[in-house]
Order: C-alpha cells, then sequence, then structure tokens
C-alpha cells in the first residue's frame, strides 16, 4: 500500500476528475508526481476577472493532508490576495501555527478536512471578493479600495492576456 | 555538453603533459618523477584526479539511482555546498598534516556522503511514488549494503589506526564514517518499513508510530555521537568549529523527533481513554469515510466527543500537531468532558437516526427551545426551529425514579428528566412541547433548515445555553442551601423546621444530579466519575465543576461559533457563485 498522502491525493484527482466543480480544472503535472499539481481557473462571473483562464500551480507537502500545500499562480496576476510572484495568499492555505498577516483565527485555517477542491473554490471566492486588509499586494489592495475602475482595468487586461487576446 | 567539453579538455590536457614527461625522459620512472616535481603538471593531474572523481560519482549514480530527480539534485547539491565548507574547515585545524592524501580522503567522505543523502532520498520518495519498480529495490539494497560496508571498514581502519598510532585526522574519519552508519541504518529500517507497508493490501496504521521511534532512537545515537566527538577533539586537538553546525541540526532533529514522540503518546493516550471506539452503527449511519484520509472506515476509527469520526491512525498523526477535532475545531484536550460535549453535539446535529433501545419515542427535553419565562414571544418550536435532538445511547438510560422518589414537587408527568434538567423544573418554567419525535415526518427541507448556520439559529442555541448556566446556577444554588442546612442540623439538636423541609426538598436532587453526570461522563472517561457513593460534598463538588465548565463553555462558545458561521459562510459563497 502506498503512503497515506499519496492515496488522498489519487483519490482527490480521481473526485476531480469525476465531479469536476464548474469553471475549476485540476490534476497531476505528470502522472509519476502526484505532489505538483497544475490547476485552471476560470475568474468568476460579475467579476472584473469574469472570462480568463489563471493557471496555477500546487505543491504537496510529503505529509499531505496534514500540512497545507502552497499554491502559486504561473500567470501575471494583480490583487490583493496574492503577491506579485503568483503565491496565493489566504488563511485556508496557512498551518493553524503560523500567521504571516497577523489577523487570521485558527479557525480559517488549514485542517486535514480541506481539499484542492475547497482550496479552488476559496481561491475563485478570493477573486470575487478580496480581502484587502490582508496586504499581500499593498498596491492591489489600495487600488481595489480607492481606484475601483483603475483596477478593474489592470485586471481587464490580465484576463485578456491569460487569453491571448492582445491588449 | 559542456560537461564533456571539460573532460574532454582535461584528458587533453593530461595527454599533453605525460607526453610531453616521456619525451624528454623516454623512461617511465624518471617521467613519473618529472611529473611529480613540476608543480604546473601536478596542477593538471589533480584536476584530471577531480574530474575522474566526478565522473565516477556520475556513472555511480547512474547505476545505483538512474536519473536523478529534480528535488533531489537540489537537495544534494544544498547539502553538498555546507559539506564543502566544512571540509574547508576542517583542514584549518589538521593543517599540519595537510597532504594531498589527506585531501583525497576527504573528498572520498564527501563523495559517499552524497551518496547517503541520495540514498535517503530516494528511500523517502518510496512513500509518495505510484509505482516501485523490482529495479528500485535491487538499487537500494545493493547500494546500502555497499554504502553499509564501507562506513563499517572505515570506522574500523580509523579505529585500528588510532590505536595503533594514537590520535591523528583519523579521529574525525572514525567519527564521521560512524555517522554515516547510524545513517545506513536509519535508511535501511525505513526502507524495510516502506517495503512492508507497500506489501500489504491494507495501510499499516503502526507505521508512522515505529518511523518515529526509529527517528528518535537514531537521533539519540547521533547526538550521542557528536558529543563524544566534540569533548575528544577539544581535549586532543582544538575546538572543532566545522563540527558544530551538523551538531546544532542532529540536536535540533532529535529534540523534534522527542516532542513528536512525546506528543504522539499523548495522542495515543487520549484516544485510547478518552474516546470510545465507533461502532459499526454509528459507521453506517455515518457516510462511512474518513475524511483525513477520503478512505472507507472499515479497520478501527474512533468518535470524538464532537461526534466525528475518524481513523484512528489519521487521527493520531493530526493530533500529533494539533490538538482539535479536524471536522469543527473542537479542542479535544480542553473539553473532553461531558458538559461542553453535549451542547457541542447540538451545535452540529448531524442528521443521523438515533438508535432507541426503548422502542418508543423518548419525550425529550429540548434545551434549545427559548425558556417561557425569558422569552414570551418565543414561538412554538415547529419543525424549522427545533434542533433534532440527537442523543447518544447512553443518554436515553437516565435514573427517572430516583427523581419522583422522594420529592415534594407536583409530578409533571409530561416529560422525564433529561442530563439537561437534572433538577426539576422550578415552578414558574411551563414544561417544554415536545420536539419532533423522528426524522422521517421531516422534509429534507425541512430538515435542511435545521443545519442552522443561520443567525436566528445561532442565537437561539447561545440564548439556550444562557438557560442551563442558569438552570445550573440554580442548582448550585440550592446545593449551598442543602450543605447550609446539613451543617446546622448536625450542630443543633434539635433542627428549626423549616430547614428540614428544605432538606427533604433538595435531597433528591444532587442524587439525580450526581446520578445523572454520572451517567453522562461514563462513555467518555470512566476514570473520573464522580463518585457512585454520592457523598454529598462529593456531589456538590462535581456539580461545581460541572457548572463553572459550563459557565467557561457558554462564554467561549459565542465567539468561536461566530466563527465557524463565518468559515461556513465563506464556502457557501463559492458554491453559491458556481450555481
Amino acid at each position: 500500500m502506498a503512503g497515506s498522502a499519496l492515496r488522498r491525493l489519487m483519490a482527490e484527482y480521481k473526485q476531480l476528475t469525476l465531479n469536476p466543480p464548474e469553471g475549476i480544472i485540476a490534476g497531476p503535472i505528470n502522472e509519476e508526481n502526484f505532489f505538483e499539481w497544475e490547476a485552471l481557473i476560470t475568474g468568476p462571473e460579475g467579476t472584473c476577472f469574469e472570462g480568463g483562464v489563471f493557471p496555477a500551480k500546487l505543491i504537496f507537502p510529503p505529509d499531505y493532508p496534514l500540512s497545507p500545500p502552497k499554491m502559486q499562480f504561473t500567470c501575471e496576476m494583480f490583487h490583493p490576495n496574492i503577491y506579485a510572484d503568483g503565491r496565493v495568499c489566504i488563511s485556508i492555505l496557512h498551518a493553524p501555527g503560523d500567521d504571516p498577516m497577523g489577523y487570521e483565527s485558527s479557525a480559517e485555517r488549514w485542517s486535514p478536512v480541506q481539499s484542492v477542491e475547497k482550496i479552488l473554490l476559496s481561491v475563485v471566492s478570493m477573486l470575487a471578493e478580496p480581502n484587502d486588509e490582508s496586504g499581500a499586494n499593498v498596491d492591489a489592495a489600495k487600488m481595489w479600495r480607492e481606484n475601483r475602475d483603475e483596477f478593474n482595468k489592470i485586471a481587464e487586461r490580465i484576463v485578456r492576456r491569460t487569453l491571448g487576446i492582445p491588449t | 555538453m559542456r560537461a564533456l567539453a571539460i573532460s574532454l579538455f582535461s584528458v587533453a590536457l593530461t595527454t599533453i603533459v605525460v607526453a610531453n614527461a616521456y619525451y624528454q625522459k623516454k623512461q617511465f620512472y624518471p617521467s613519473v618523477v618529472y611529473i611529480t616535481k613540476s608543480n604546473p603538471s601536478m596542477a593538471v593531474i589533480y584536476i584530471q584526479a577531480f574530474i575522474l572523481v566526478l565522473l565516477t560519482g556520475k556513472l555511480m549514480s547512474k547505476v545505483f539511482f538512474g536519473q536523478l530527480r529534480t528535488a533531489e539534485f537540489e537537495h544534494l547539491m544544498e547539502r553538498a555546498w555546507y559539506a564543502i565548507t566544512e571540509t574547508c574547515l576542517a583542514f584549518t585545524v589538521f593543517r599540519d598534516d595537510f597532504t594531498p592524501k589527506f585531501v583525497a580522503l576527504f573528498t572520498l567522505l564527501l563523495f559517499l556522503k552524497s551518496f547517503h543523502w541520495l540514498a535517503e532520498d530516494r528511500v523517502d520518495y518510496m512513500e509518495r511514488s505510484p509505482v516501485i519498480s523490482m529495479l528500485f529495490h535491487m538499487r537500494v539494497l545493493f547500494l546500502l549494503l555497499v554504502l553499509g560496508s564501507l562506513d563499517f571498514h572505515f570506522v574500523q581502519h580509523a579505529y585500528q589506526s588510532t590505536m595503533t598510532n594514537g590520535a591523528s585526522v583519523q579521529l574525525v574519519f572514525g567519527f564521521e564514517y560512524a555517522i554515516l552508519l547510524t545513517m545506513v541504518a536509519n535508511i535501511t529500517i525505513k526502507y524495510v518499513l516502506h517495503t512492508i507497508d507497500l506489501s500489504s493490501d491494507a495501510p499499516w496504521e503502526d507505521k508512522a508510530v515505529f518511523l518515529l521511534y526509529t527517528e528518535l532512537v537514531m537521533g539519540l545515537i547521533k547526538v550521542i555521537l557528536y558529543v563524544a566527538f566534540v569533548a575528544i577533539m577539544v581535549r586532543i586537538h582544538t575546538l572543532p568549529l566545522f563540527a558544530f553546525r551538523p551538531m546544532y541540526y542532529t540536536i535540533r532533529d532529535f529534540k523534534k523527533a522527542f516532542n513528536d514522540v512525546i506528543l504522539s503518546r499523548r495522542a495515543i493516550h487520549n484516544m485510547n481513554t478518552l474516546y470510545p471506539d465507533a461502532t459499526p452503527e454509528e459507521l453506517q449511519a455515518a457516510d462511512n469515510v474518513c475524511i483525513i484520509c477520503r478512505e472507507e472506515m472499515t479497520t478501527a476509527s474512533k468518535k470524538l466527543p464532537c461526534n466525528h469520526i475518524f481513523h484512528t491512525a489519521c487521527l493520531r498523526s493530526w493530533f500529533q500537531r494539533q490538538q482539535t477535532c479536524p471536522t469543527c475545531r473542537l479542542n479535544i484536550l480542553r473539553a473532553p468532558t461531558p458538559t461542553t460535549q453535549q451542547p457541542r453535539q447540538e451545535q452540529r446535529p448531524r442528521p443521523q437516526p438515533v438508535p432507541n433501545p426503548f422502542g418508543a419515542p423518548l419525550p425529550f427535553f429540548n434545551p434549545f427551545q427559548p425558556l417561557p419565562n425569558e422569552n414570551a414571544q418565543a414561538p412554538a418550536p415547529d419543525a424549522n426551529q427545533a434542533v433534532p435532538p440527537t442523543t447518544p445511547p447512553a443518554q436515553t438510560t437516565i435514573p427517572q425514579p430516583s427523581r419522583q422518589g422522594g420529592t415534594q414537587q407536583p409530578p409533571l408527568p409530561q416529560f422525564t428528566v433529561s442530563p439537561f434538567m437534572p433538577f426539576s423544573f422550578p415552578r414558574f418554567m411551563s414544561p417544554p412541547p415536545i420536539p419532533p419525535q423522528n426524522f422521517r415526518s421531516l422534509s429534507s427541507e425541512e430538515l435542511r433548515r435545521m443545519e442552522g448556520n443561520e443567525r436566528e439559529n445561532v442565537e437561539a442555541r447561545i440564548k439556550c445555553l444562557q438557560n442551563i448556566q442558569v438552570m445550573l446556577d440554580a442548582a448550585v444554588l440550592m446545593m449551598n442551601q442543602y450543605t447550609l442546612s446539613i451543617a446546622t442540623s448536625s450542630t443543633m439538636p434539635s433542627p428549626v423546621p423549616q430547614t428540614s423541609t428544605e432538606t427533604t426538598n433538595g435531597n433528591a436532587e444532587p442524587t439525580a444530579t450526581s446520578n445523572s453526570s454520572k451517567e453522562t461522563e461514563e462513555p467518555n472517561d470512566n476514570s473520573s466519575s464522580s463518585g457512585s457513593s454520592a457523598s454529598v460534598g462529593s456531589s456538590n463538588a462535581s456539580n461545581h465543576a460541572s457548572v463553572s465548565l459550563t459557565e467557561t463553555d457558554s462564554t467561549v462558545i459565542s465567539p468561536e461559533e461566530e466563527l465557524r458561521r463565518r468559515r461556513l459562510q465563506r464556502f457557501q459563497q463559492p458554491v453559491e457563485q458556481q450555481q
């Protein structure tokens, strides 16, 4: 019997391929290594990211699901909760011990009950409703709060870029 | 490509040097002397030797590992740089006997070390790889054999040379190879454990525990070796700076392993004593999938106080990290007692059919019904408002006669006592209405509404907890009065009639309380019962304890509840957006 982390990742992969949630595709980059996944997330409708298809990379630790995976967008992103290098900063991805922004309660943190699907759904909801109190990208947070039109313009440009449409 | 060019270049250089020497001296021996005397030629020869070592390394890794994974390579490089720095530091200690042979020995050590690291990475990878071929096993076994025998040989050699020639640089090699030998032992044990796990069809639950203890023992041996090494080096030569970094890491790893073992032991102890095994019926009632590993629960599984069921092994590894329920984050160390357990259970009602040992539906006091005297406008509990009465089977066996036995209060035939109402209702409270008797009469829509994450439901729950608190406070007051009257009656030979009625009035209540509290504690913890003898003092004390627990709980719950609600809302949002 293979390791528990591997079995759980395989189970989640199967679940995601059998019942894919709308607007989300995810799976291992290479089926020999189940600890690195790629995900494609479509921007939620009715938001400034509508229509975009955003690729992201998920790296799972050897002790998954006891520790959370890391998620990083591989395309350009401009969002208050995404670092400039694409790393996603949401509480569900943080282990209960560490608190990079110093405001998260342990109730919102990672636990083995969470799954890839829940993470990706959370990311979709994060795209729809940025939390401008956590400043992973301070410029984006400021612009989201003060200059929404400008933010929407940048978001639209990013959406076009992910689709390969010239801006 | 570049590597090929460099090696070709070095081979060419060496050929030129050797050819030049032979051309000048014409004979073998003089040309060797010529090369060793000339510094530039020796430099070329050294470079050639270095490149040969690298090439051998490449060949060996091809033989033993095949293609290195990117992660393995990065790991190797990172560790190699540290090791090279430390080797340079070691050279400063032994600068007196700095000879080519000495450098060669250190290079060999580095070379072997890197193979140990790679072997470690490879064996760790076993657990994460979907396919393990026969070739993999052959390679690992052969590699471990070779590394182990080499290490052993070098340790022996170092020991003999130290014994015959006295302390020298061989001491360092002896210790280094001894540590590598422990590493080989560690890798071998891990490999054996992984292989056993891989060959069986069912997951092997104790493997994690075995791994933990292996880590602990190996860590201890390494720490002892390092400490002994540093002590000896300080006595003979000087402070071995180069050993400090690995020693620090070894001690840190050992500390971590030690903590892990302690936490794991505590988790196992908690699980064995505090939480009952899930019965097959409970497994049937829940969806039967352990949410940690997403696999069916056919093997040993445990039920937490919050009614969530998980595999024993999965829970143990999670409790090593955190002592909370993975689903509802109930702190299992802080809340192992039933007083906090009961409200928790009702907070997350999972619609499960409750096995009813009496066959007939039991009338049941619903604590979530706002008390009439506190909230007169409270609507009658229709199916939307009432929370399903999920009672564990143990609760239904409440000793009812004990209440009716000596009590002077008017009998209340409509309802029986539940653990929430260990004493009879004060007169101003009317008996609460009876909630729906079973779930079949409810539509799935109504059941969903009962899950209750909305604000009003949460408020109703908090209100209910406050009601419980008020009742318990009242019970404490009565208890105090009761003990007071006992004290006065024992000191005074002729008791006042007023106190005596109070004594009889209260007499039934503490027994009921102690009985029911014992009853509720039983499923969880047999050791901490309130004492079946039910002496006044002990029942009083247990009542105090339960009251204070409830108080803290009711204050703690409201923020936690709020947070949980928020979290659930966050999950609902994306789902709604999807639809």
